[in-house]
Formats: C-alpha cells, sequence, structure tokens
C-alpha cells in the first residue's frame, strides 16, 4: 500500500455551493432570450445556497462515521458528494477506493419487466457484468423469497415483494466504503431480521461505512466516529459517543 | 458493457404489453409509406418508383434525426433515478440513449431493404458513402446528448419547443415531397439550401439512390460536427456538475 492510500476518504474545507435558480427561470418560453442571458452573458450575479461548507474529516480503513442532523443539514447530500454525484464546488476530496451508496433503492426498477429482467437490469446500470450478475442471481432469488413470482412482471408485484427484490438487488454490490442514507429495513419483524443480516454483512465486507441515520442506538451499535452537521457545516466531529451527545444538548437549545 | 446491454432492455421493454411487441415499430411507418405512396399515385405527380425509395429512407433516417434531438432534451430527466442514486454517471446516460435510439433505427432498416426489393433498387459503390454519413449523424447525435441534454435540464419546456419545432421542420425538409433539380422545386426549395436537418438527411439518402451527396451537404454536416462538439465541450466543461441539482 502506497502512503497516499492510508485513508479511504479525505475531506479538507469541502464546500457545496449551488446557484439559485427559481421556478419561471426555467421557463425557456416565457423569455426566450434568457438562454442567451444565461448563457451568453453569463457574469449575471446569482445569489448561491450553500449547501455544505468547510467540511473537513478522514476515515481510516476499519472505520465507521455516522452523519448526526436534523432534516435538511446535509446529511444526504454529502453522502452524495461522496459518492461522486455532486461535485464538490471548492475544498478537497480523495475518495481511495469505491464509494458507493443505496439511496432511494426502489427507484429505477422497471414494472413492465419481470423479476429476474429486473436484476439484469439494475445489475447493468450499477456497472456490474453479465458473468457477475449470473452468479449473484442464486443468492438475490434466495433472500427476496419470489420463487416463481421473479417471472412475474413487476407490476403484478405486492408493495412488500417489490420491497424485497429492491433490497436484495441493491445489495449485490459489495463496495470498499459503503454510503448508507437511513438504514434500509422492511415492513414484518421476520423479513426485517434477514434484511439486518444481509445489511451487517454488508458493513462487514467493506472497508469503511458512511452512515447517516437518526436512529441512534444503531448509529452507536454501528460507528466508530461521529460527525453533527448543522445547516450544511461541521459542529462537531469525533467518537460517535460525545457525537451523539453534543447533537443531544443540541436539539435541547 | 452496460451501453450494450441496456438499449437493448430498453428495446424490449418499451413495446413490452403490446401484442406485436417491437414490430410496432415497422408497421408505424410501412403504413405512412404505403398511405402517402397511394395519395402520391392518385396524384401521379411523381413515378412511385423513384418516389417510395426517396420517402422509405426520408422517413426512418427523420425518426434517428428527431430521436436524437427530441430525445436529448430529456436524456438526463428520464435517467434521473440512476443519477441520482449514483449508478449511472452522465457518460454513461448518454452512451445508452445514443445506442438505444440507433438500436431503434436499425430495427426499422428493414423497411427500408423491403421498398429496395419491392422497386428493384440496385446499390453501387457511392452507397457506402452512406455509412460515412451515417457516422456524422450519430456523432451529431453525442454532441446533441450534451448540449441539448444539460439545455433541457435546465429548462424544462425546452422538449416542448424541440417538438414543435420538429413538426414543422418534418415538413420543411424533403421526405414527403421532392426537390426538383439543383435543390430548386416545392414552396420550400429555395430555402432548402439553409436548412442542416436537409443536408443531414441527403448525406446518408443520396448515396442509397445512387448519387453522391453535394459538397455544400458535405461541408454543413462537417461543420455542424465540429461546431456542436466544440459547444458540448465547453458546456460540459462549464454546466455539468449543476445538471444533478437540475433534475
Amino acid at each position: 500500500m502506497t502512503n497516499s492510500s492510508k485513508w479511504l476518504i479525505e475531506a479538507k474545507n469541502l464546500s457545496l455551493r449551488v446557484p439559485v435558480i427559481t421556478a419561471s427561470e426555467r421557463a425557456l418560453m416565457r423569455n426566450p432570450l434568457r438562454l442567451l442571458a444565461d448563457f451568453y452573458f453569463s457574469r449575471t450575479v446569482r445569489s448561491e445556497a450553500t449547501l455544505l461548507e468547510g467540511i473537513s474529516f478522514t476515515l481510516q480503513p476499519g472505520e465507521q462515521l455516522g452523519l448526526i442532523g436534523a432534516n435538511g443539514a446535509g446529511k444526504s447530500t454529502l453522502l452524495r458528494v461522496l459518492a461522486g454525484i455532486y461535485a464538490p464546488s471548492s475544498g478537497k476530496l480523495e475518495v481511495h477506493g469505491s464509494a458507493k451508496g443505496l439511496f432511494d433503492i426502489s427507484l429505477g426498477m422497471h414494472s413492465d419487466a419481470t423479476g429476474i429482467e429486473n436484476i439484469y437490469l439494475r445489475g447493468f446500470q450499477m456497472g456490474l457484468g453479465l458473468t457477475a450478475i449470473r452468479s449473484l442471481i442464486p443468492d438475490v432469488m434466495a433472500f427476496s423469497e419470489l420463487d416463481e413470482d421473479i417471472y412475474k412482471p413487476l407490476a403484478a408485484y405486492s408493495t412488500g415483494m417489490r420491497l424485497r427484490l429492491a433490497i436484495g438487488v441493491a445489495t449485490m454490490i459489495k463496495p470498499d466504503i459503503l454510503l448508507l442514507d437511513e438504514w434500509i429495513g422492511a415492513g414484518d419483524a421476520r423479513f426485517n431480521a434477514k434484511v439486518k443480516k444481509r445489511m451487517m454483512s454488508l458493513v462487514k465486507g467493506s472497508r469503511g461505512l458512511v452512515l447517516a441515520t437518526h436512529n441512534s442506538v444503531l448509529m452507536k451499535s454501528l460507528c466508530t466516529h461521529g460527525l453533527v452537521l448543522d445547516k450544511g457545516r461541521v459542529v462537531f466531529y469525533g467518537a460517535v459517543d460525545e457525537a451523539l451527545e453534543h447533537y443531544k444538548t443540541m436539539e435541547l437549545e | 458493457m452496460s451501453f450494450i446491454y441496456l438499449p437493448y432492455f430498453a428495446f424490449l421493454l418499451r413495446y413490452r404489453r403490446t401484442m406485436l411487441g417491437p414490430l410496432w415499430l415497422l408497421v408505424g411507418p410501412s403504413l405512412f409509406i404505403a398511405l402517402v405512396g397511394l395519395l402520391y399515385a392518385e396524384i401521379g405527380a411523381t413515378q412511385l418508383a423513384v418516389f417510395i425509395p426517396h420517402l422509405a429512407i426520408g422517413l426512418i433516417t427523420w425518426t434517428l434525426i428527431n430521436g436524437f434531438i427530441v430525445g436529448s432534451a430529456t436524456v438526463f430527466q428520464s435517467s434521473r433515478s440512476q443519477i441520482l442514486q449514483g449508478t449511472q454517471s452522465l457518460d454513461g446516460v448518454v452512451a445508452v440513449y445514443v445506442t438505444t435510439t440507433i438500436l431503434f433505427f436499425v430495427h426499422q432498416l428493414p423497411i427500408v431493404l423491403i421498398v429496395f426489393l419491392i422497386y428493384g433498387i440496385g446499390l453501387n459503390w457511392v452507397a457506402l458513402e452512406s455509412v460515412l454519413g451515417l457516422a456524422l449523424l450519430v456523432a451529431n447525435g453525442v454532441w446533441a446528448s450534451y448540449v441539448f441534454g444539460i439545455l433541457g435540464a435546465r429548462y424544462r419546456d425546452l422538449v416542448e419547443v424541440f417538438n414543435a419545432v420538429m413538426r414543422i421542420a418534418f415538413l420543411a425538409t424533403p421526405i414527403i415531397w421532392m426537390p426538383g433539380e439543383g435543390m430548386q422545386g416545392g414552396v420550400m426549395g429555395t430555402f432548402l439550401v439553409y436548412n442542416p436537418l436537409y443536408h443531414f438527411l441527403e448525406i446518408i439518402r443520396a448515396p442509397l439512390l445512387g448519387q453522391s451527396p453535394a459538397l455544400i451537404s458535405w461541408s454543413v454536416a462537417i461543420g455542424f460536427t465540429a461546431a456542436g462538439s466544440l459547444a458540448a465541450w465547453i458546456l460540459k466543461k462549464r454546466y455539468v456538475c449543476l445538471v444533478p441539482f437540475w433534475l
């Protein structure tokens, strides 16, 4: 291992600012000249929304980082930055290894396609190869408990069946750094235990975890470190117990 | 590899609920060609053996051009969930989209083949130029996906504008009518040289009908490829990082 790959993630003074665009500015027909104004004379002064500001932390191999904060504090946004979906506006972000997340897992399934086709479809979308998907299919089928229904179109599935397949498919990836936006759960208790087992094996199989959740018990059991966010800024970064404690006092104020 | 398999899925799934499946893609244009052909036979304006092949290639190629232009305005929105889940990059989305559009085009090509067989039209070596023409059109499809994809994500109604414009452009381009000698003829004849879509159509259609496209057609197509690629490069550099926020 080289010296630089000591850590999995290093974020230094990371910021994310996005120009604010109003709904009417998104309609070309209201004012076609806008196209010129927006792109050609792009010196137009726009107010910027600061989604993240000055975020710094490192994630070492074997560490699990919990993101703590109220809704809208920037937890999901930060996860998406780490996943490479949003590019930071300034600051430094280095990620060693594949950082992949489970975000909105039930989206992106095709209701006209059968269960088995959806496994292939999502597998290809997630960048898996044909042989990799084939080898994972028995596992996904066993997990989702769909049996013969796997050959039926998704339109015929119940919500529970869809969710089971979605979880099975989403957990086909084995990233180095696992990014989780809320712990995934399913309706009934028996299946929930199964989901938990699968999620735990995913966490154990990864070299690092970044988890955003409101469940402090879960966070304590999974995470070593905690990062408290408030309005896109880091207000506390340290051991997970202290971070949760800090957040508690913040909430009381 | 995913950009090879995913278009195949898009193709299979689009007509999943219909009886004929992907054959629907052949029914529509075939009926259109037959009906317009019948109409013109009554009027007797043009020799059918010349007009029908002109119409068939024109219509099928137009579907590809139209797909590249109108479809690219929503290319990123339609893959919103994959982009926001981080499963597909914007480049990946464009690759899948361009390949899918080409696949639908290839699937419609048998119509042209059948028309050629019916009217006994032979191909000569000039026809190979149409492969080059197609390659140029595809290159333009790539930059269009980025340029119109980025603009379409920013301006939600761009796709409506394109739909309206392309309906008019269909009539302004010689598909259901033929220009006479020297690109003149018809009401639109005089303005034809200013219609870039006509030139793109010509570099694919003319060689198949045994004629080398005019130099102006090649020049316009190559010029558009260069200018469009430059525009795509600039827009991509400056705005691509904002696209996920616009979705």
